[in-house]
């Protein structure tokens, strides 16, 4: 068996293929090698919620027949992965991260795992997430069933959520990929706190078939890599129409960097008081930084108002009256008091009592919304914000604490209802490491119009050719 | 696939999940129902003070 060297941990989705294509391994001694590794170290993260060993060296055989009779199947052949524990494998544990469900068992794949093994990708694990990925309202870091993300830069700081374990394992170089959820920053929180490059998609172009639904209208799929350019080889093959997802868009996406627009057609929209006044001190350097970074690629940077709107009582009242409806039995059960979080069980047994006219009055207001953040798109091509304000916080402290409690918060918004927003209007995110705070990974998010993943994707791919903060790896890795 | 004793094992007894993971259902505080309902009723609030037209239909179509 050939050895896998360390840095084969941190490859690109290119560079493993073109590896397995020149027969440096065999696709059974790149999955053994990942697999073990995923076994070996995703407990020290908490990342691991199931190994899938057997399956996946099974599976890797199969690809090593293919790649003998020189059938290639495209760049994700032979490349393992993980994926939230929120996705169903066939008869294997599917826990949603939560006690209640530990021993939850389906009987077919989610739409993603099967598209993903239709192009030979190996699946090795399953990982660790928030319980009910925090629908409820989660307090502590501990809300999951395999205890708090810890993240791999520094295991007294959480990896963020709620998917934990899909960012910890790419920034570990447990996976060279991963595939997690996003409802309102469940990709772009840890994703900026691990230091991985990760894709929201726009609502809608990635099925969710197979995925434990909080919310049917603001659930969306997407990837957890080391490269904007892995985010789009990534997408390509995940996204396409399902008819066995009621929210699909019915599109396909086709990965195009090159027809990208040069950076210096593209206006970029901005708020200065997110990088200079709500971006915690620490991370300001770093943020101010990347700006600079992006300027020097040839975008203009356009001063940008964000529309007002209560976005994050749209947003809260939008969920909960969802994920109600969806979690009615396990509250009604009384199971839901088996849940780690008491703030999560208080948030999921409240929700029940969320009126239909406060529901309805929200969706209509985020159709005004929509209209709004769609009309900025008129004017700039994508918007930057920061990922969060600052780096990850410690992993014994409530999520509810701030941060700077006497500091006054400044009088614009800027873009700090981002996320919100973004996920209100299905918009779609990428999330690009930008430097370092506290010596724990900040990171941007470039945030376009609905369909505008070749765009966020080609300003990413700018970013990582003038950085190398997406190389970087965490101590001791 | 098949789900291996050893697996449904490893997700139902790990140690991990059973420190983190009371044996008793925790007794929820009634302050924090309490809060959470105060959030609750606060977004309400903060929805009823924007005035929409009344034309504007529910946000449930996403196609674009």
């Amino acid at each position: 068996m050939a050895a896998i060297r360390s840095d084969v941990f941190f490859a690109t989705i290119p560079e493993l293929n073109a590896r397995l294509k020149a027969k440096e391994f065999t696709a059974e001694e790149l999955a053994r090698s990942f697999a073990d590794r995923l076994a070996q170290l995703g407990p020290r993260y908490n990342a691991l919620a199931l190994p899938l060993n057997q399956e996946a060296i099974r599976a890797a055989k199969e690809v090593d027949k293919e790649l003998k009779r020189e059938r290639f199947r495209g760049p994700l052949q032979g490349v393992p992965y993980g994926v939230k524990d929120l996705l169903s494998f066939a008869g294997q544990p599917t826990t949603w991260g939560a006690k209640p469900y530990a021993g939850q068992v389906f009987d077919y794949n989610a739409t993603v795992i099967e598209k993903l093994a239709g192009v030979g990708a190996v699946l090795t694990g399953k990982l660790a997430m928030v319980e009910l990925a925090g629908g409820g309202g989660y307090r502590l870091p501990a809300a999951s069933l395999t205890g708090p993300g810890l993240n791999p830069w520094d295991r007294t700081r959480w990896s963020g959520g709620s998917s934990s374990g899909s960012a910890a394992a790419v920034a570990a170089g447990l996976v060279p990929f991963a595939i997690g959820s996003e409802t309102s920053g469940s990709i772009v929180t840890p994703a900026s706190f691990c230091g991985v490059t990760a894709l929201r998609p726009t609502y809608g172009l990635v099925s969710r078939h197979g995925a434990m639904a909080l919310s049917w209208t603001l659930d969306k799929l997407g990837p957890f890599a080391h490269t904007a350019e892995d985010c789009g080889l990534i997408l390509q093959v995940i996204a396409g129409a399902d008819g066995k997802d009621p929210g699909s868009a019915g599109k396909s996406f086709y990965y195009t960097p090159q027809y990208a627009r040069p950076m210096k057609d593209l206006r970029i929209g901005f708020a200065p008081v997110d990088y200079a006044e709500w971006a915690e001190p620490s991370a300001r350097p770093a943020f101010e930084a990347a700006l600079g970074v992006l300027k020097a690629s040839g975008a203009q940077l356009v001063e940008t108002k964000f529309p007002r709107f209560p976005y994050g009582a749209a947003l809260s009242t939008i969920l909960a009256a969802e994920q109600a409806s969806i979690f009615e039995p396990l509250i009604a059960s009384g199971k839901v008091n088996e849940l780690a979080d008491p703030a999560q069980i208080a948030g999921l047994k409240a929700s029940l009592e969320v009126p239909a006219k406060d529901y309805l009055k929200a969706m209509r207001l985020r159709r005004l919304m929509q209209e709004a953040i769609v009309r900025i798109f008129g004017e700039v091509d994508a918007l930057v914000a920061p990922g969060r304000a600052g780096p990850a916080s410690k992993v014994d402290q409530p999520l509810d604490r701030s941060v700077s409690p006497s500091a006054a918060a400044p009088k614009d918004p800027g873009f700090r209802a981002i996320i919100q927003a973004g996920n209100l209007a299905g918009l779609p995110a990428l999330v690009l490491p930008c430097g370092f705070a506290d010596g724990l990974p900040v990171a941007l998010q470039v945030v376009g119009a609905p369909y505008s993943e070749n765009t966020l994707l080609a300003v990413g791919r700018e970013f990582q050719g003038r950085t190398d903060w997406h190389k970087r790896r965490p101590p001791g890795s | 696939m098949k789900l291996t004793r050893r697996k449904l094992a490893l997700v139902l007894t790990s140690g991990v999940a059973l420190a983190q993971t009371p044996s008793t259902p925790p007794a929820i505080p009634d302050d924090l129902l309490q809060e959470a309902r105060k959030r609750n009723q606060a977004n309400a609030a903060a929805l009823a003070g924007e005035q929409i037209p009344m034309a504007t239909e529910p946000a449930f179509q996403f196609k674009v």
